[in-house]
């Protein structure tokens, strides 16, 4: 067996869904052989079985003959044991299959999202992609592992198939015809089964939400009361769902009716015509006892069939998501040749200069405007920005990537170690940013300090513990140009004041933007510009505007308009 | 490779202190019982059609046996016909029975669980505010999506197979032993492989699927924080390492899946072979039987396909046993959150006046862990006053114990002289109410969301209360108030949410309110515009502001600059500027007025 994962899953057709699977069980095609090849084997010795018996009742029963009962007892014992053989085998390689698919789709579409980057929440709603790691992995999963029963199925078909023929031809095509025929006739009841329960799944699904909507905002709700209301709200929606249950039990009653009465009615068949036979001497009564197995056993066969062509079709739906996420491109072209800029840097639209070196500060009227310089100056959009007199467009994506960094308030914690999470050339840079980011209380509170594992988005810590962490990470990334949008928003005045003076010393010498309109901050800065409505009106020390410029004083004192 | 994947099991999970308690086996066997004979008729109903059902689907193999017979023995078309005829007759019973069986138990089954989940959602809301507050929402919400959907999982398919297949099991056993007790007994050569194998495999299953389980929901958070944090990735060039992070993943679901696959590995073949040695056996023994005179020929074929007819319930009831466990385990999550302790046991004393007053409080978290050290305080009835101080200090504490939600290790917080802690729900929510950063938008209408406190709140007192928190962007909705809001309706941003809570809070209307950073969200000179409006509809109220910007306590009438869990300095802004302590440095560095560097507040 394989091992998993594989170091490189490849690239995927991604011209269409349908191409996709094929990929898919083109690079397993050595496990998918095997899973069929188990499969006809499997659901062959299945198919023998009512043939031995039927053998054992003519040549050892009937004819009370000792030692042929004994052979077909060790025949139908031999079968037994290799059909166990059989079917664990397949089921290991049906499993192989399925992660095989599974796990190769989680990772190309892993690689793909992080080559996508700032473009992908842009193109793609995060909710599509989730989906493909929970649901559509393991439909696609569920078409490769189907295959290994497929093939079973379809051997065993035909194998009992020329078995019935052969040993009685009109009884063999009343089976034949009639088991088809059956799942045909259940076809029907399907469709408003599934309809019905597509809709209690949906009902479902809002209940879900309207319990973890309850949950999620009960200590609002047990502050303040109104328990009895979302009570009562969820009991309707409960309730709501109960009739859709019903509704799904009204169909499946049905089909599972339907699903005894139709292979049963056949067997009566089969058993009636194979008795008037067999009285005619034209078949033997181990004949009629195989045939009654085989209208049973065949009804296996068929389900395995239609579960197949479901399960297809679903794989070919989540492979459509999938490949339209694979066909997604990077938005920013990255045509640019240069690895290195120097100087300062211009900000066209907004006439922002940036020297090298010194900490600048953005106080903007609106912050909107803020964050659309630091995307600018980081190249997250396009646009008349120079670095040094060449535009930034000229260097190559990496390069820019790895000079400047927008560290912004939406920027996100990773799940994991928090060491790693920080990052840092060494231990002493890991300190050093924590301690500018006056993260340092956060670590020692955790009872394993900087080994501990924090959760998904640090929900864990608080919005303030959040941001100084998420500073924490961007000073020990040490770029050449930072660029921190509203770094201290959520921290108190005391916290802030030291972050302000310590960010000044930790940077001192390197490039550094902030975008901040607090005073504490401000009065750090090398040089302040002052951003209204998109273009900077002023620039100079922060004490400077505060005395000149009465519009700058009135939006960083937070008092109201003038 | 088998006893490879075997013999490195699950990890052990570490039982870290549960905040929400478990039920113990015996109150979940107790209360299932309680559920299985609150609906007496329709469970008998359901029970009497499926064994119906099974007796009608035994016919046949019997009726088979007699043919083989009578046509081995020449008879007349007419009895075959007669024969065939009244097999097609019990299989159409069959058919109808178990047709109206299904719906039956699938109606008792969703009542049973409409129950089930709105029991536990009554359990929820009746949590004690104390452990609401400590447990966080991260285990509630698994119990409430994940435990929910599998017990339901186990309620609509698990628990009526197994009632299926013990039924129909048992009828099948009982017309093998009405064939022949002879041909009967060498079924039971299968009975040690299937209870062996099934036990060994059982003791092993459940953690194997809980671990992968918990395997796959790594690769999917993980893929999930990727997608989420796609421009981080990007900002940080953090690429190789999502990719190395997903390639962990895998490994680890890989892991899981190669154990519980070897669990798997063993357990098949011993259940195939279960089915059919006993095939074998009675065809074998019950030939010899027949060969020897000792039964028929119709019982040696009646036995063998009741044995083949076997397989299918006892098959049912194999492979729903764990997933009857998992349900089980969930049910017992489900009614623990019952047994939270209740966190107040209200007294009938009834507060004289609205003054609240803290004498020498001390709060801890973890016992031995002082986070507040004995704070006095007064609060003047109607007095607005500011906490201000470092993260950390014990301001959210403090405003958690004047709100009543937590009670004080030692010392006293009363109001009017009773112990806020004593009050009755109720009654607490009259007096103190409490709203923090934290906000949450309830599915439903803005209206919804509004008036929860006061569902009889006239449609004036709303509009009021929307003015009061400056609002306007309601009335611009496309449907105003009826506009659906939260998951699945309109996104509010932060902002606008923190204005609902002050909203639904002014609604409320008690005499004190405690706001921790409850404008930190908004736009600062927003905050600043809102605070002043807020106050001026407060008017008369007693707030206490937890707030880390400076002009929330330039306007309070007192400011307490609240370190390292003490008070150390309490006045007004004036009297405070003029004291020249943390908080004059402070206000100076950030008022752009003359900074003596040294000042700055101290060092943690």
């Amino acid at each position: 067996m394989r091992s998993f994962p594989v170091s490189d899953p490849g690239t995927p057709d991604r011209r269409s869904p349908a191409r996709y699977l094929l990929w898919i069980a083109r690079v397993q095609a050595a496990t998918m052989a095997g899973g069929a090849a188990w499969g006809v084997v499997w659901m062959g010795t299945q198919a023998l079985m009512p043939a031995t018996i039927g053998r054992a009742i003519d040549t050892g029963v009937t004819a009370k003959n000792t030692d042929a009962l004994l052979l077909w007892s060790g025949v139908l014992l031999g079968l037994g044991a290799v059909q166990a053989v059989a079917g664990i085998m397949r089921h290991r390689f049906a499993v192989t299959n399925w992660l095989g698919a599974a796990f190769r789709t989680v990772q190309v579409t892993t690689r793909h999202a992080t080559r996508l980057g700032a473009t992908l929440p842009k193109r793609v709603a995060t909710g599509e992609v989730v989906s493909v790691g929970i649901a559509d992995v393991s439909h696609i999963g569920n078409s490769m592992d189907i295959t290994a029963r497929g093939a079973g199925a379809i051997v065993s078909i035909v194998l009992v198939g020329v078995i019935l023929l052969v040993t009685s031809l009109p009884l063999g095509l009343v089976v034949l015809i009639g088991v088809p025929l059956m799942a045909a006739v259940v076809a029907p009841i399907l469709r408003p089964l599934h309809r019905s329960q597509r809709h209690q799944r949906d009902l479902q699904g809002e209940l879900a939400t309207r319990s973890s909507d309850i949950v999620s905002g009960l200590r609002v709700l047990r502050g303040i009361g109104g328990e009895q209301v979302f009570a009562g709200r969820y009991r309707e929606e409960s309730q709501a769902v109960r009739a859709a249950g019903v509704r799904v039990a009204r169909s499946d009653s049905l089909l599972e009716g339907a699903q005894v009465l139709l292979p049963g009615l056949l067997v009566a068949l089969v058993t009636w015509i194979g008795a008037r036979f067999a009285l005619a001497g034209q078949i033997t009564i181990g004949q009629l006892v195989s045939f009654y197995g085989y209208s049973v056993f065949l009804v296996e066969p068929m389900r395995t069939l239609t579960e197949a062509a479901d399960k297809i079709t679903k794989a070919h739906v989540a492979a459509r998501r999938v490949v339209r996420i694979l066909n997604t491109e990077p938005e920013l072209p990255d045509e640019g040749t240069r690895t290195e800029a120097a100087g300062a840097m211009v900000d066209r639209p907004s006439g922002l200069t940036v020297r090298p070196g010194r900490l600048t500060a953005i106080a903007a009227t609106s912050p909107e405007d803020a964050q659309a310089i630091a995307d600018r100056l980081g190249r997250f959009t396009d646009d008349e920005v120079t670095w040094g007199g060449t535009p930034v467009r000229e260097l190559t994506l990496p390069a820019m990537r790895e000079a400047v960094l927008v560290a912004d308030p939406g920027a996100r914690l990773f799940s994991g170690p928090l060491r790693e999470e920080i990052g840092g050339r060494s231990e002493r840079e890991l300190r050093d940013a924590l301690y500018t980011a006056c993260a340092t209380d956060i670590v020692e509170e955790l009872p394993s300090g900087l080994d501990d594992e924090i959760a998904e988005g640090g929900r864990e810590f608080s919005g303030g513990q959040q941001q100084r962490l998420r500073l924490a990470r961007a000073l020990a990334a040490d770029p050449e140009v930072l660029i921190l949008v509203e770094p201290t928003s959520a921290v108190d005045a005391h916290t802030e004041a030291r972050i302000a003076g310590r960010l000044a010393e930790h940077r001192a010498g390197r490039t550094t933007v902030v975008c901040t309109t607090s005073p504490l901050v401000l009065d750090r800065a090398d040089e302040v510009a002052f951003v209204d409505a998109g273009r900077v009106t002023a620039t100079g020390p922060h004490r400077e505007l505060l005395a000149t410029v009465p519009r700058y004083a009135a939006t960083v004192t937070r008092e109201e308009e003038p | 490779m088998t006893e490879d994947a075997v013999a490195d099991g699950p990890p052990r999970i570490p039982a870290h202190d549960r905040i929400l308690p478990v039920a113990t086996p015996a109150q979940v066997r107790a209360y299932a019982r309680r559920l299985t004979v609150a609906y007496p008729g329709q469970l008998a109903l359901a029970l009497g059609l499926h064994g119906l059902a099974a007796v009608s689907g035994l016919v046949a193999p019997r009726l088979l046996g007699e043919l083989v017979e009578d046509v081995r023995h020449g008879t007349s078309h007419w009895t075959v016909d007669r024969i065939a005829l009244t097999i097609a007759v019990f299989i159409v019973a069959q058919g109808v029975l178990m047709r109206y069986a299904v719906y039956v138990s699938a109606r008792l089954g969703e009542k049973v669980l409409a129950r089930l989940r709105e029991e536990f959602v009554d359990r929820v809301l009746e949590l004690p505010l104390s452990t609401v507050e400590r447990a966080g929402t991260g285990d509630l919400i698994t119990r409430t999506s994940r435990d929910v959907d599998v017990l339901s999982r186990s309620v609509r398919h698990a628990v009526p197979e197994t009632l299926i297949a013990l039924v129909t099991g048992a009828f099948a056993v009982g017309a093998l032993l009405l064939v022949g007790p002879l041909t009967a007994l060498p079924c039971l050569v299968g009975v040690p492989l299937l209870w062996g194998g099934t036990k060994w495999y059982l003791a092993r299953a459940r953690a194997g699927y809980l671990w992968e389980n918990a395997a796959w929901g790594s690769v999917t958070a993980g893929l999930t924080e990727t997608v989420e944090g796609a421009r981080t990735v990007e900002a940080l060039r953090l690429e190789d390492r999502r990719v190395a992070r997903t390639n962990t993943d895998i490994a680890g679901a890989w892991a899981a899946e190669r154990y519980t696959l070897g669990l798997r590995t063993v357990w098949f073949p011993m259940v195939e072979v279960g089915y059919v040695l006993p095939v074998v056996a009675t065809l074998l023994v019950g030939g010899l039987l027949y060969i020897w005179g000792l039964a028929s020929l119709a019982q040696v074929t009646a036995a063998t396909l009741y044995v083949q007819q076997l397989i299918d319930p006892l098959d049912r009831l194999l492979s729903w046993i764990d997933e009857l466990q998992v349900g089980g385990a969930s049910l017992a999550r489900l009614l623990g959150v019952s047994e939270a302790r209740a966190d107040r046991t209200p007294t009938t004393a009834r507060p004289a006046g609205e003054r609240i007053v803290l004498d020498d409080v001390r709060y801890a978290y973890r016992a031995g862990h002082d986070v507040l050290h004995g704070v006095d305080l007064r609060l003047r009835p109607g007095e607005r006053l500011a906490m201000v101080g470092p993260s950390g200090a014990g301001k959210s504490t403090l405003g958690r114990l004047i709100a009543g939600i937590l009670r004080p290790r030692t010392g006293s917080l009363k109001v009017g002289g009773v112990p806020l802690a004593d009050l009755p729900l109720e009654d607490l929510r009259g007096h103190v109410a409490l709203v923090t950063q934290e906000h949450h938008v309830f599915k439903g209408t803005v209206r919804d969301n509004l008036l929860m406190a006061r569902p009889e709140a006239t449609e004036e007192e709303a509009a009021t209360a929307l003015a009061a928190v400056e609002a306007d962007w309601v009335a611009e909705l496309p449907d105003g108030l009826d506009t659906q809001v939260g998951t699945g309706g309109l996104a509010l941003s932060p902002a606008q949410a923190q204005q609902l809570a002050l909203a639904r809070l002014v609604l409320a209307d008690p005499h004190t309110l405690v706001l921790d950073e409850a404008t930190s969200l908004l736009d600062p000179r927003a905050a600043r515009h809102l605070e002043r409006t807020l106050s001026a509809v407060l008017a008369g109220r007693t707030v206490v502001a937890i707030a880390h910007r400076l002009h929330t306590a330039h306007d309070a009438d007192r400011v307490a600059v609240v370190e390292d869990g003490r008070i150390t300095e309490l006045g007004r802004h004036e009297e405070l500027i003029a004291a020249r302590g943390s908080y004059a440095a402070l206000w100076d560095s950030w008022h752009g007025g003359p900074v003596e560097r040294d000042a700055v507040p101290r060092e943690a």
